[in-house]
């Protein structure tokens, strides 16, 4: 029992350390990377605290432990897809505004150019 | 006084056949603007274009028809054009059925006029017959869920009122827009007529819709279609 505790903090802190290292590089904003910390603590917490993990299990009505644990993560993660959708959805439109934006202040910029070279040619 | 009449033509790579289109709408109106919106063309539609009097906005990457389309109408709109005509820039569209399509508009009596295929007198090319029952389909369809009869829904040959060119700069479907645009006009309150047009079989290419995507596309517009009824009601003052 013990090194399974060990274990599961062992890849959490990893994962932490991640993290925060990818933070750091500046490859994660803090906005996305709050959730994960989040998460990872919360693992560590409940990895070193076992009895309430099995506590709220059994309050919910699960016999094992662990189904408790896959059923929470299947469904984080459905309600995660969901959101990663949203995400996709809202860039997506922004960036088909902003493909008409810049055709529309592409030509403007040349309709200007054009009359700036007319007026060149008159003085 | 005049109203001020801009042609929108969504072109993604047509080469070949842009150029024609433009002169044959150049031929047909003497004073016209048009528009040639290229959709992230990768032939030479952009520089072919670029040749007739035509505008030539290009968009950085293909967005998809509706995407295209849309920035016709945002451009409509910025310049204070009060009718725009959508024609697709493949040759399809016979340019000697303008007036027709551009009366109602005059006379106030319609927002969006359709010009269809399917409306007596026949007058030609009417698409294959799989893609005929397709298209009566949708026509069944949204004639049903709007109460306004609607012959030819993915008729691409349309003229828009003012009203039309503020709501769609704002929110149109971008793909495989036609039929769903039916819909989001009537959540908008905008008036849809159609009259009677001619069309020809493509001149270079192939249509956008192809054997495969068939299926995807009557799940995806039915789809779309029902899902506006759902969505809210809206109004648009000008």
């Amino acid at each position: 029992m013990i090194t399974i505790k060990i274990l599961v903090c062992l890849v959490a802190l990893l994962l932490l350390a991640l993290v925060i290292e990818l933070i750091r590089r500046e490859k994660l904003t803090f906005k996305y990377a709050i959730g994960w910390i989040f998460v990872l603590v919360l693992t560590i917490v409940l990895a070193i605290f076992e009895k309430l993990l099995v506590n709220v299990s059994q309050w919910f009505g699960f016999q094992v432990t662990s189904n408790f644990i896959f059923f929470t993560m299947l469904g984080v993660f459905v309600f995660l897809c969901l959101l990663m959708t949203v995400f996709l959805c809202q860039q997506d439109t922004r960036n088909r505004l902003m493909a008409q934006k810049i055709g529309m202040l592409e030509f403007e910029l040349k309709e200007l150019q054009k009359k700036i070279n007319q007026h060149k040619k008159d003085s | 006084m005049v109203k001020k009449l801009l042609i929108i033509v969504p072109a993604f790579n047509e080469s070949g056949n842009i150029k024609t289109t433009v002169q044959e709408i150049l031929s047909s109106q003497s004073v016209v603007d048009i528009v040639v919106i290229n959709d992230g063309s990768t032939d030479t539609t952009a520089q072919e274009a670029q040749e007739t009097s035509a505008f030539v906005v290009s968009l950085p990457f293909n967005v998809g028809v509706g995407g295209a389309v849309q920035t016709g109408f945002q451009f409509a709109w910025k310049n204070n054009y009060d009718i725009a005509v959508q024609v697709d820039g493949d040759g399809q569209h016979d340019v000697s059925f303008f007036e027709p399509l551009l009366e109602p508009i005059r006379q106030n009596k319609a927002d969006i006029v359709i010009g269809s295929r399917f409306l007596k007198p026949f007058l030609g090319y009417r698409s294959s017959f799989v893609r005929r029952v397709g298209i009566h389909f949708f026509a069944y369809l949204i004639s049903f869920l709007t109460q306004c009869k609607v012959t030819d829904p993915t008729s691409g040959f349309r003229a828009y009122s003012r009203k039309a060119i503020k709501v769609f700069a704002a929110d149109y479907p971008y793909d495989y827009p036609e039929p769903e645009a039916i819909m989001l006009a009537k959540r908008f309150g905008l008036s849809v007529m159609e009259v009677p047009v001619q069309m020809r079989k493509r001149a270079i290419g192939h249509s956008s819709i192809r054997y495969f995507t068939t299926l995807y596309y009557m799940t995806k517009v039915t789809c779309a279609i029902l899902l506006n009824i759902i969505r809210k009601k809206k109004v648009i003052e000008l």
